[in-house]
């Protein structure tokens, strides 16, 4: 056999030789400056990322986020602001049961198309399409038909007026008509939007990569490439980041917190979430039916308490029924103390003198130390007289036609993400027949609900839905806990904006 | 050679019998109740470390439990599911693997075809399927780990029927007159228990470390028991800050198995025929 000539010199060799030992000793100092591996590229672990590649098959903030990457709302709430603020939509009117909004002009898609209302009115109906997969249908439950008298006016015409609907139209992200006729049955392989980036690939379970639109309307993004990874793993994420595989992973444990902090590279930020978490009962089931037996349940969990011990202070109890910075939240409304003998006397009135068996059901992973709270609870609970079994299930079944939204369990724990609005949460667990998640059914609520979606000037519905808070409060509907702060850990030199909403987004981000 | 052997036996069966003691008497030597929440002691080290209170002599775990009495309690399921297991998967492994082996034919067929579909999958596996259809709870466990364990019993005793039965006892007893299940349970079923004391002593140490996974999953028991598995899961996660959430636990699992395999090992030592030849 021939020997195999190599063309690399003595001088070539020490040369390079000199590179590697000095990019060897470089690379800690790198580290230990705490430098994302790339300006040009944000690796993102996170514990949530799109399931399937069909943009409107799920309803979970996380992933809205993943999308907005390549398609975009009309509008969008800004959280400073406390307001919408128009996206693709330039402007918007309401007027009787009409909402009008006026698209943005020059606006193109990625393939080079401008952006019309007949793209509007196409995504409007795929996303109505519940039997085509998308888990968006109910929030145009009250729309009866979309207008588009022309390119840039789109007309959504409502049952009745409805003044709480751009908290519905939130999210609901618009993809390209013409894309979509091009690619038919194929459209959702193919995502074409406005968005800052463009969409390159997607790995079940696994990668969603982005790349940048450089002629992106709102000006050119300043990280060309973004990677989302699912990793659910608590410690597969840290270890990611200190490494320096990850530049930003979401959900650090409250216990990790301090160790993580003196890191070289690594930079914890705290936001206080706008998930909030609560235990719900289902009054189709006894006890739960009597009144007192769930205020007795209000009196004896101690919410302060799990907050100190288990997430180490870092969250917010719930004073009311919603957290403080909630739209229609009441300064003056206060959660039920925590008084195990006053529980007590309340479920001998209620006719358990020897205390009564309840199950609490929850979903173990779903949410931070959901386990723990349960087990604390549980404790806390026998103090009053309830003997509590705990009952964890899959979330698939926990949520599900014989899970929480078919009214199957009559006790659970439960986080409602991306909570802004009181009326949300309102009208998805305490009006009569909007689902079946607590069965509870008032009809003078219902009114003020009913009242207040119709009232379009702010200041009067904050107070309607203070009023219908305090009638919550008093019929002990559930047990409002607390919102947590949602833990990220950055790499020390990436910038981002801090958002409450639990989305990660690559053009609000920066590498120093 | 003969005295290791023994010693063997010694070592593993005074490690069972501590383990058994422990979990016969657990409300007697555990110190507090194992579900007590302290919450202001939470994560607590061991005694002997700097910050340990004397109170708790192996720490507390993240909701202020005491590690010893969970520990002491936990021996209780993995005793009681690996007996019960052993138990339950033999007498059935065994009654079909003699049927099939001493009648042959169809019955064999049936129960070799059977046992050949459970043989496929892994075990941990079937395990698994079985406790997400049933969902939690120690019949159901039980129930999971016998129906994936009970196929090494069938096959090994219906292989040992199968010369059993070819002995010249057996068709002695044939010959007087004996019917098939009296010569079977009589005659052929005792000359197959040495080997199957072994299997039970060797399966006993595969289903307690698979009780350990399945509630290390959160598939096993419901939480409010302690088991070391689920005492493992619930601990890693502070791994940093408080490893004695996991070393006990899994020191626990180790020396239970250990001293279980040393007994199984020290009985297959004695039982086997080739060895016992050399004698």
């Amino acid at each position: 056999m021939a020997k195999k000539k190599t063309n690399l010199s003595r001088r070539g060799f020490l040369k390079r030789s000199a590179v590697l030992g000095i990019g060897a000793a470089m690379g800690p100092l790198i580290l230990r400056n705490g430098f994302a591996a790339s300006r040009d590229r944000v690796t993102i672990y996170h514990s949530s990322v799109a399931d399937s590649i069909h943009p409107y098959n799920h309803s979970s903030s996380p992933i809205y986020g993943n999308w907005q990457h390549v398609i975009e709302p009309l509008i969008e709430l800004d959280y400073a602001k406390k307001d919408y603020v128009g996206v693709l939509a330039e402007s918007w009117q309401f007027q009787g049961n009409k909402w009008t909004f006026k698209l943005r002009k020059g606006v193109k898609f990625h393939n080079g198309t401008p952006l019309t209302s007949k793209d509007v009115a196409f995504s409007v109906e795929k996303m109505r399409d519940a039997k085509g997969g998308s888990l968006q249908a109910p929030n145009f439950k009250d729309v009866v038909e979309v207008q588009t008298p022309d390119d840039l006016t789109v007309v959504f015409v409502t049952k009745q007026p409805l003044a709480i609907f751009l908290d519905r139209l939130e999210n609901r992200f618009i993809l390209s008509k013409i894309a979509g006729d091009k690619f038919g049955d194929k459209l959702y392989d193919n995502p074409i939007g406005t968005g800052p980036y463009k969409f390159v690939s997607y790995q079940r379970g696994g990668n969603m990569v982005f790349t940048r639109n450089d002629e992106y309307w709102g000006g050119k993004a300043a990280i060309k490439e973004v990677i989302f990874r699912k990793v659910t793993e608590d410690a597969a994420r840290m270890a990611a980041l200190e490494s320096g595989q990850a530049d930003f992973i979401n959900n650090v444990p409250v216990h990790e917190v301090a160790r993580l902090e003196k890191h070289p590279r690594v930079r914890i930020d705290r936001v206080e979430g706008l998930r909030m978490f609560f235990l719900a009962f289902n009054m189709a089931h006894k006890p739960w039916d009597n009144k007192l037996v769930r205020q007795a349940a209000n009196y004896s969990v101690d919410a302060p308490a799990i907050v100190k011990n288990i997430f180490d202070g870092i969250g917010y109890p719930c004073n009311g029924p919603v957290g403080s910075n909630v739209i229609g939240a009441d300064p003056k409304a206060k959660r039920y103390p925590y008084d195990p003998k006053r529980a007590k006397d309340l479920l001998a009135k209620a006719g358990f003198p020897n205390g009564c068996d309840i199950q609490l059901y929850y979903s173990a992973g779903r949410y931070p130390k959901d386990r723990e709270v349960c087990q604390v609870v549980a404790a806390q609970m026998v103090k009053s007289g309830f003997r509590v079994e705990l009952i964890s299930q899959e979330w698939a079944l926990f949520w599900g036609k014989q899970g929480v939204n078919g009214g199957g369990l009559p006790f659970y724990y439960i986080g409602r993400g991306s909570l802004t609005d009181a009326d949300t949460l309102y009208d998805q667990y305490f009006r009569t027949g909007t689902t079946k998640r607590t069965n509870y059914s008032n009809p003078e609520l219902d009114k003020i609900i009913e009242e207040q979606q119709r009232t379009p000037d702010q200041k009067k519905r904050v107070p309607l839905l203070q009023k219908a808070g305090k009638m919550i409060m008093d019929e002990a509907t559930f047990i409002p806990l607390y919102n947590l702060a949602d833990i990220y850990g950055a790499a020390k030199n990436l910038v981002w904006k801090k958002r409450p909403d639990e989305k990660i987004l690559g053009w609000e981000m920066k590498i120093k | 050679m003969r005295s290791l052997r023994y010693l063997k036996i010694w070592v593993g069966g005074a490690i069972l019998l501590i383990l058994f003691v422990c979990g016969v008497a657990a409300p007697l030597l555990a110190p507090r109740d194992p579900q007590a929440q302290t919450l202001e002691d939470r994560l607590r080290p061991p005694r002997w470390s700097e910050s340990g209170s004397p109170a708790y002599l192996l720490g507390t775990d993240n909701l202020g439990r005491d590690m010893l009495s969970r520990i002491i309690y936990g021996s209780r399921i993995s005793l009681m599911v690996g007996a019960a297991t052993v138990i339950f998967a033999g007498l059935l492994g065994c009654t079909l693997g003699a049927a099939a082996g001493y009648f042959g034919r169809t019955i064999d067929e049936i129960v070799s075809k059977i046992s050949e579909i459970f043989l496929a999958f892994p075990f941990l596996l079937i395990a698994i399927a079985i406790m997400a259809f049933l969902g939690q709870g120690v019949g159901n466990l039980i129930m999971a780990l016998m129906l994936s364990r009970w196929v090494q019993y069938c096959r090994v005793v219906r292989g040992e029927v199968l010369s059993i039965r070819e002995r010249d006892f057996v068709t002695a007893a044939k010959a007087l007159g004996g019917k098939d299940w009296y010569v079977l349970f009589r005659h052929v079923v005792p000359n197959t228990l040495a080997s199957v004391t072994v299997i039970a002593t060797f399966g006993m140490a595969i289903v307690i470390i698979t009780e350990a996974s399945l509630s290390f999953l959160g598939l096993g028991v419901p939480v409010h028991i302690p088991t070391w598995g689920s005492m493992l899961s619930e601990g890693r996660s502070y791994i940093n800050r408080a490893p004695w959430l996991t070393i006990f636990p899994g020191l626990a699992i180790f020396i239970t198995v250990f001293g279980i395999n040393l007994l199984g090992d020290g009985l297959r030592d004695i039982f086997d025929p080739k060895l016992r030849r050399q004698r």
